[in-house]
């Protein structure tokens, strides 16, 4: 998939490889093909160093983006996955299970988007129901009681809509996450890697330490939605994005998250291995950091962390 | 109607209270004394054209935010109480509804007193982005210290409660007691018809739907809330 802005680079990809076929000999075409090379550079340099916010949000959701099984194949030695919330089912649109990542042993947790149309459909697109995040809760526990780390992997567009999710108490299962995370005795390291979309994503990292790909966004609500109640038209969606300084750098900028992870430019659905190594570097960072810390320590420092979020005047 | 607290005498329909009512409500005359009355949300984003919003919701409700916050008492009983008002920018959650929620539970913690929160809310307040969504971590920290000690919190859910409020404290309480007929979830019913083309049945959400899924341990009306509330505390408190 190429997205609108992508044109002028995919346009000149094109050209270069038509020309290669072409070229032979010639000096003529190769200088072209290099003078080519060049303008697609620049175009690139252009086009990514000045994303807008709505561009950077519809680079954290394009297809190609490396998501959560890109990461586990990539980081992760060992994984014994778990499933299911032992109350209704299991939803494939999260997953988790103790893993050994970079040599760390942790409790893992992300959203899955899938990796083919039948697995992007059964994991709903990374839109878990209840039982997702009773399955996430499930694993807190588990973290909490053989005192491993938890790291999650954030990219969900939100915790799914729809009459059985609401049926089974959504609310309930992302507020039960929220006072599992305040209390859990043990740190919790998450990185944004694509979308994070409101509750569905906070139930996932309200944490001690939050990274965010430098593409990957963190908001209250999704641009277009934000533009249909605001604006009243959907089709404002790049100002109502622009307005909710969701990206990772405004976010950092505010102080509520801790970094902005480099990705290579043309993002991380271009060379995916240089996203996830950025990743892995953070998360190996974090990982090893991590001293023996007393459960008092790691809750109370959680709870200046999310305390002191806000602003107010008088009072 | 006023003197029903806007229950409609013929068809006992509950309609939005405001937040001082409510208090009027709930706690013993001449009992409440609120606390952090004049804090005032800023705009920590910039947001085009919230100024104006919230300059047209003090006006038009006389109060300063969506949430009056307080201490009084209850047949005697001194509780934490908050009350969340509808009629300021749908009650929505910012930074001050945050601040002022987690400064009940933090008051209710230090002074050892049950907690009552009453919730009426759209969910969290666009106009404050990421803040606002982080008011759910900041309330819910707060919430996870009270809860060590052995005072209840109970949540009262009105018409209509949904999005990061529901998402949060108003559901992490030891009890849930929700007005009869008032529309309780996460996602509104015209978000879900949009997205998933599903025809929602009769009374999708109501507290009546969402005690019969477990969710809401019992359906008070208005007018016996301040009992039911009593009955509680005289056991618990």
């Amino acid at each position: 998939m190429i997205l609108d802005f992508e044109r002028p680079i995919k346009e000149l990809e094109e050209r270069i490889s038509e020309l290669q076929r072409l070229a032979g000999e010639s000096e003529e075409l190769l200088a072209e093909i290099s003078r080519l090379e060049e303008a697609l550079d620049a175009a690139r340099r252009r086009i990514f160093s000045n994303l807008s916010p709505y561009q950077r949000v519809q680079v954290a959701r394009h297809p190609d983006r490396p998501n959560f099984r890109a990461y586990l194949e990539a980081l992760v030695e060992d994984f014994y996955e778990l499933a299911g919330d032992r109350l209704y089912g299991d939803d494939p649109a999260v997953r988790g299970g103790f893993a050994r990542l970079l040599g760390h042993k942790v409790v893992l947790i992300g959203h899955d988007k899938g990796a083919d149309v039948k697995s992007r459909v059964e994991g709903n697109f990374g839109m878990a129901h209840p039982e997702g995040y009773r399955k996430v809760k499930r694993l807190y526990g588990l973290a909490a009681r053989f005192g491993l780390p938890v790291v999650t992997l954030v990219d969900t567009p939100g915790a799914f809509a729809g009459r059985g999710a609401e049926q089974r108490g959504q609310a309930w299962a992302i507020s039960d996450d929220l006072m599992a995370l305040a209390r859990s005795p043990v740190p919790v390291v998450s990185v944004v890697i694509g979308e994070g979309g409101s509750g569905g994503a906070l139930a996932m990292c309200a944490a001690d330490y939050v990274g965010m790909l430098e593409n990957s966004y963190l908001s209250v609500i999704a641009p277009e939605a934000c533009a249909s109640i605001i604006f009243r038209d959907p089709g404002w969606a790049a100002e109502a994005a622009e307005a909710l300084k969701l990206t990772a750098r405004d976010l950092k900028e505010h102080g509520i998250v801790d970094e902005v992870l480099p990705e290579p430019l043309g993002g991380a659905h271009r060379e995916p291995n240089a996203a996830i190594e950025a990743v892995g570097v953070a998360l190996g960072r974090v990982l090893s950091g991590l001293g023996e810390m007393d459960p008092k320590t790691i809750r109370d420092s959680r709870h200046e962390r999310y305390r002191r979020i806000g602003t107010h005047a008088g009072g | 109607m006023a003197a029903r607290f806007n229950v409609c005498p013929n068809c006992e329909f509950h309609y939005p209270l405001p937040a001082p009512d409510r208090v009027r409500l709930l706690t013993d005359p001449g009992s409440f004394r609120e606390v952090d009355g004049g804090m005032q949300a800023s705009n920590p984003l910039g947001f085009e054209g919230y100024e104006d919003r919230l300059e047209t919701a003090r006006a038009r409700s006389g109060l300063q935010e969506a949430v009056l916050c307080g201490v009084g008492e209850i047949g005697d009983r001194r509780v934490a109480l908050a009350a969340m008002d509808f009629r300021f920018i749908g009650g929505s959650m910012g930074s001050v509804v945050g601040e002022k929620v987690t400064r009940t539970i933090e008051l209710a913690y230090a002074e050892e007193l049950p907690l009552v929160v009453v919730s009426a809310s759209g969910g969290a307040r666009m106009f404050e982005g990421v803040y606002s969504l982080m008011q759910l971590s900041k309330t819910s920290v707060a919430l996870a210290r009270y809860v060590e000690g052995s005072w209840p919190f109970v949540s009262v859910l009105t018409d209509p409660t949904f999005g990061g409020v529901t998402a949060s404290f108003a559901t992490a309480a030891d009890v849930i007691v929700a007005e009869p007929g008032a529309r309780i979830g996460f996602a509104g019913s015209r978000v879900i018809e949009q997205t998933t083309k599903e025809r929602l049945p009769e009374g999708f959400q109501t507290a009546e739907f969402q005690r019969e899924h477990g969710m809401v341990d019992r359906i008070v009306h208005r007018l016996e809330l301040k009992n039911d509330l009593r009955l509680l505390l005289g056991i618990l408190a």
